[in-house]
C-alpha cells in the first residue's frame, strides 16, 4: 500500500509543477538558442518549392500583385515571409503593387518593410524606388468587394487611390508599375502574405491570376487543403516556410553539392549564393526546436503523471 | 544614447511591462495596456483617413485639380459621395436606445453585399475541391508499390505515372473514407437511425481529431514562433546588437 | 457604370470640375439628400423600419447576384459598346462592381469609427466622473492623442515634395521632431507591444498543455499523437535523425520497404491521406454553414440581434 501511495504521490508531484517555473524554464528555452543559432538539416516542403520556383520561373519585368495583411503582432513569422519575398522579388527585378484588406496597420508596416530589404539589397541605399517599382495603394475596411472589384477591373479598383512619389502624392494607377496593366491577369500573380482569414476572401474571389499564400503556422493545415485542389501554387507556411525560403534562396532546387535540395517537378533552380539569405528563418529554427521539445516533454510529463497516480489509486 | 537605440529601450520596456502580468495583474500592466490601447485607437484614427477615406472617397468626391495632381492629369469630382456620410454615420444611432434600428441600415448595406457574393464565393472555393476529392481506387497494376522512377527516361517515367498501384488505391480510399465519415459527421448531427451513419460519424469524430490535432501543432509552432520573436527583439536586437555593439 | 458615382463622360450633371462652386453646390445638395434620408428614417412609423433594413439588405445582396449570374461580356474590349439592352445591363454590372466595392469601404470606414467611440464613451465617462481607476483612462487617452497629432502631423507633411525622403526613413535627412515622434509611437510603442501581447499566449498554451492535455479517451489520444506528429515533423534536426536512422537500417537502399518509416514519408503520409480529407471535411462543413448564412442574411430570416 505505502508504494502504491508513493506512485500516487509522485504522478500527482509530476502534474503539479508551478506555473512560474514553466513560464521561466519557456523563457529560458526561447531565448539561449538565440545568442548563437546552429544551422539545422532542412528538407524544404513541396509547397515552400513550388512557391520559390514559380517566382523564379517569372521572366525578368513581371509585375505581380501582393496583398500584403500582416502587422507585427505576427512578426516572427509574417514578416519573414515577407522579407524572403520580397529579396527574391527585388534580385529578380520584378515589380509589384501591395494593398491590404486584414488591417489598417498593414500598408504602413509593409512600406517600412519594403524600405528596409530595399536599402539591404542595395548595399545601404535603396534598390528599388516608391512610385517606380512598387506602389503601395493602401488599406480597404471591405475586403470582399474589394477582393472581387480586383478581380473586375483592377484599375478601377485602385482608381482615386494614391501613393508618395518623388514629386509628392500621385495616383497609384499612373505609377511605371501599372504600365501594361489592363486586367488582374496583366499581374502573374496575387501573392497574400497574411496572419488572418484574408485567405478565404481572396481564394473565394479570385479567378483571373494564380494565387500563392505566404500564411502564419495557425493556417497551415486549412491551407493545405487549398493547395492539395491545385487552387494555390505555391505555400509558405510558418516559420518552417521562412527557414525552407532561405534555405531555397541559398541553394537553388537540383544543385548538386552537400545541401542539395532535391524536387522531381523541377529542373535545375538557381540560388543565390553569397547574398544575404539568412533571416528570421534561420535565426529563430533552432529555437523552436528547444520550445517544441519542452512542450513535448511537458505534455508527457504530465501524462505520465496521470498514469502513476491512476496506478497508485 | 542614439536615436535607434531609444526606440528599441521604449519597446523592450513596453514588453516587459506587458509581461509583468504573467506573474499576476499588476499596475504596471494595466499601465501599458492602456498605453496599448491608446495607441491602438489614436492609429486607427489616422489610418481611417490616410489609408483608406482619403484615397477611396474623400480625392473621388472632391477630384484633383491638374496642379494639385503632381502630373497624373486632373480628374472629375463626384460630390454625390457626399451622401454616403450620413448614411455611414446612422451606424452611431447604435448607442441611442430609441433610434438603434437605424445602425442597421448601413450594416445591412454591407451585410447584404457580403451575403449576395455567397454563392459565388462557395462555388470558387469548394468546387475545386470536390473536384479534387473525386478520387481513384481501383488500381490499373498488381505491383504493390509504386516503383522509383529516378534515373528512369520521361516516357517510363510517364508510363509509371499512368498506373494507379494498390498501394495508392488504399491512400485514397483512406482519403475518401475520412471525407465522407467527417461530413456524415457535420451533416447527420441529429439523432440517426441508420447504423453504417452512425458508424461513420462516430469514425468521423475520431478523424476530425486528426485534423484538430494537426491545428493544435500548428499553433503552437506558431505561438512559440512568436515569443521567440520577442527573445530575439530584446537579446538580439536591443541588447547585443543595440546596448553592446554600439 | 453607376453615373453618380463615376462617369466617363467629362461632364455630366452627376459631376463637377475639381475645386468649383458647382462641385460646393452638389456636394451640399448630396449631403442634403442623405441627411434627408436619416431624417425620414427618425420620422418613420416602427412597422416600416424592417422593410427599410430588409430593402437596404436585399438590394445590395441582389446586385452582387445578378453580378455573377446575368451574362457578362467575354473579351469586352475597352471601346465597345453594348449591341441591346441586355448587353447594356450586362455592361453595367460589371462597370457598377468596382464603384459598389468603394461605396462599400466607404461605409465600412465610417463604421470603424464605431469602436473608437465605443471606447472613448467608455473611457470618458470614467474620467469625467473620476470613477475607480480613471488615471488608466487618462493614461489611454493621453496615448491616444498623441499618436493622432503626431500620426496626422507625419501624415501630412509626407504630402509635399519630401515624402520620399521622408520614406527613406532617418536616414534620409528629412525627418523632423514630428517624423521622430510618430516613428517612436508607431514602431518604438506601439508595433512591439502588439507582437508582446500575441507572444505571451505561447506561455499559457505550454502551462495549458502540461495541464489538460491528457491522453483520456481515444479521442484526446488520437488528437494528441497527431499534435506530436505534426510538431516532430517540423523539426528539421528530428525529422534527419530519423531518416538517417532508417536509411542505415535500410542499408541505404532506396528502394527498401523499410523507407516508408521516414517521419517525413509518414507526417507527408498522414497529410494527404488523413489531416488533408478531415479538414477538408471541416472546411466543407462551414462553407455550407456560411452559404446558410449568407442566404438568411440576404433574405432577412435572421431575427436575433435586437427589436426593430
Amino acid at each position: 500500500m505505502a508504494s502504491r501511495s508513493s506512485i500516487a504521490e509522485l504522478g500527482n508531484k509530476l502534474q503539479s509543477l508551478p506555473k512560474p517555473a514553466l513560464y521561466l524554464i519557456l523563457f529560458l528555452v526561447a531565448s539561449l538558442p538565440l545568442i548563437k543559432p546552429i544551422p539545422l538539416p532542412n528538407s524544404p516542403d513541396p509547397a515552400s518549392i513550388d512557391f520559390y520556383a514559380h517566382l523564379m520561373e517569372l521572366p525578368e519585368g513581371s509585375k505581380i500583385l501582393i496583398c500584403s495583411d500582416w502587422t507585427n503582432s505576427t512578426r516572427g513569422e509574417s514578416m519573414g515571409e515577407m522579407d524572403a519575398l520580397l529579396r527574391v522579388l527585388m534580385r529578380r527585378k520584378i515589380k509589384f503593387a501591395v494593398y491590404s484588406i486584414g488591417d489598417g496597420q498593414a500598408p504602413r508596416v509593409a512600406r517600412e518593410t519594403i524600405a528596409r530589404i530595399s536599402r539591404e539589397e542595395g548595399g545601404g541605399q535603396p534598390l528599388y524606388k516608391p512610385y517606380e517599382d512598387y506602389v503601395v495603394i493602401g488599406f480597404f475596411p471591405n475586403g470582399e468587394g474589394q477582393t472581387a472589384a480586383v478581380n473586375t477591373n483592377v484599375r478601377a479598383a485602385f482608381a482615386g487611390k494614391t501613393d508618395i512619389s518623388p514629386t509628392g502624392q500621385r495616383e497609384v494607377v499612373q505609377s511605371p508599375v501599372f504600365e501594361g496593366i489592363n486586367s488582374l491577369a496583366d499581374f502573374k500573380y496575387l501573392i497574400n502574405v497574411t496572419a488572418s482569414s484574408t485567405n478565404t476572401v481572396i481564394l473565394e474571389r479570385i479567378k483571373k491570376t494564380n494565387l500563392m499564400f505566404a500564411v502564419s503556422g495557425v493556417m497551415v493545415p486549412e491551407n493545405t487543403v487549398y493547395y492539395a485542389s491545385g487552387q494555390l501554387k505555391g505555400l509558405l507556411g510558418g516559420i518552417k516556410g521562412v527557414y525552407d525560403m532561405e534555405t531555397l534562396m541559398e541553394y537553388g532546387v537540383n544543385n548538386p553539392g552537400p545541401h542539395m535540395v532535391t524536387s522531381a517537378a523541377y529542373g535545375q533552380i538557381p540560388g543565390f549564393p553569397g547574398k544575404a539569405n539568412t533571416g528570421k528563418g534561420t535565426a529563430y529554427y533552432p529555437a523552436l526546436h528547444v520550445c517544441l521539445s519542452v512542450l513535448i516533454l511537458a505534455v508527457i510529463t504530465g501524462n505520465v503523471g496521470m498514469f502513476l497516480s491512476r496506478k497508485g489509486r | 544614447m542614439d536615436y535607434q537605440l531609444f526606440k528599441l529601450t521604449c519597446g523592450v520596456v513596453a514588453i516587459l511591462g506587458l509581461y509583468t502580468v504573467l506573474y499576476r495583474e499588476n499596475k504596471f500592466y494595466r499601465f501599458w495596456e492602456h498605453v496599448f490601447l491608446g495607441l491602438a485607437a489614436g492609429y486607427s484614427m489616422v489610418f481611417l483617413w490616410s489609408e483608406t477615406l482619403k484615397g477611396g472617397w474623400w480625392d473621388k468626391m472632391v477630384g484633383t485639380t491638374a496642379e494639385h495632381a503632381n502630373g497624373s492629369g486632373a480628374s472629375m469630382a463626384y460630390p454625390f459621395y457626399a451622401a454616403l456620410l450620413p448614411i455611414g454615420l446612422m451606424g452611431y444611432t447604435v448607442f441611442n436606445k430609441k433610434y438603434n434600428w437605424m445602425s442597421r441600415v448601413p450594416i445591412g448595406i454591407i451585410l447584404g453585399l457580403y451575403s449576395g457574393q455567397q454563392i459565388s464565393a462557395w462555388q470558387n472555393r469548394y468546387v475545386p475541391n470536390i473536384v479534387s476529392s473525386m478520387k481513384p481506387v481501383i488500381p490499373t497494376t498488381l505491383e504493390f508499390t509504386k516503383p522509383l522512377t529516378k534515373g528512369l527516361s520521361k516516357e517510363a517515367t510517364a508510363a509509371i505515372n499512368a498506373n494507379l498501384y494498390p498501394s495508392q488505391a488504399i491512400t485514397n480510399i483512406i482519403f475518401l473514407v475520412t471525407l465522407l465519415s467527417v461530413l456524415s459527421y457535420f451533416l447527420f448531427s441529429f439523432d440517426v437511425k441508420s447504423k453504417i451513419i452512425h458508424r461513420m460519424s462516430l469514425n468521423g469524430r475520431w478523424l476530425l481529431m486528426i485534423g484538430f490535432g494537426a491545428i493544435f501543432g500548428s499553433t503552437v509552432m506558431m505561438r512559440f514562433t512568436l515569443l521567440i520573436d520577442r527573445m530575439y527583439f530584446i537579446w538580439i536586437e536591443w541588447f547585443k546588437q543595440g546596448i553592446l555593439h554600439r | 457604370m453607376l453615373p453618380i458615382f463615376a462617369d466617363l463622360d467629362p461632364h455630366t450633371i452627376w459631376n463637377a470640375p475639381s475645386g468649383s462652386i458647382e462641385l460646393v453646390i452638389k456636394c451640399m445638395v448630396a449631403l442634403l439628400l442623405g441627411a434627408a434620408f436619416v431624417g425620414i428614417c427618425f420620422a418613420i412609423p416602427s412597422q416600416l423600419r424592417r422593410f427599410i433594413i430588409f430593402t437596404a439588405t436585399f438590394v445590395s445582396g441582389g446586385f452582387y447576384i445578378l453580378f455573377y449570374y446575368f451574362p457578362a461580356p467575354i473579351a469586352r474590349q475597352p471601346l465597345d459598346q453594348p449591341r441591346n439592352v441586355l448587353e447594356g445591363f450586362s455592361f453595367w454590372l460589371t462597370d457598377a462592381q468596382p464603384i459598389i466595392a468603394t461605396i462599400s469601404n466607404t461605409i465600412g470606414s465610417f463604421l470603424i469609427g464605431l469602436g473608437i467611440y465605443s471606447l472613448m464613451r467608455v473611457h470618458l465617462r470614467k474620467l469625467m466622473k473620476k470613477q475607480k481607476d480613471w488615471g488608466y483612462s487618462l493614461v489611454l487617452f493621453v496615448s491616444m492623442l498623441l499618436m493622432v497629432t503626431f500620426g496626422y502631423w507625419d501624415y501630412f507633411d509626407r504630402f509635399g515634395k519630401d515624402g520620399a525622403a521622408m520614406a527613406a526613413g532617418p536616414a534620409g535627412g528629412a525627418w523632423h521632431f514630428q517624423q521622430y515622434a510618430n516613428d517612436i509611437l508607431f514602431d518604438g510603442f506601439f508595433q512591439q507591444m502588439e507582437a508582446g501581447m500575441f507572444s505571451m499566449v505561447a506561455f499559457y498554451i505550454l502551462s495549458a498543455a502540461y495541464r489538460a492535455f491528457r491522453a483520456r479517451s481515444i479521442e484526446a489520444t488520437i488528437l494528441l499523437a497527431t499534435a506530436l506528429v505534426v510538431m516532430l515533423s517540423v523539426m528539421g534536426a528530428v525529422v534527419y535523425q530519423w531518416d538517417e536512422g532508417i536509411k542505415a537500417l535500410a542499408h541505404n537502399d532506396p528502394g527498401s520497404f523499410l523507407n516508408n518509416f521516414k517521419l517525413d514519408v509518414i507526417a507527408a503520409w498522414l497529410k494527404d491521406a488523413v489531416q488533408t480529407p478531415s479538414i477538408r471535411g471541416i472546411d466543407f462543413g462551414v462553407g455550407i454553414g456560411l452559404l446558410a448564412m449568407g442566404l438568411r442574411l440576404w433574405l432577412n430570416l435572421d431575427k436575433t440581434g435586437g427589436a426593430v
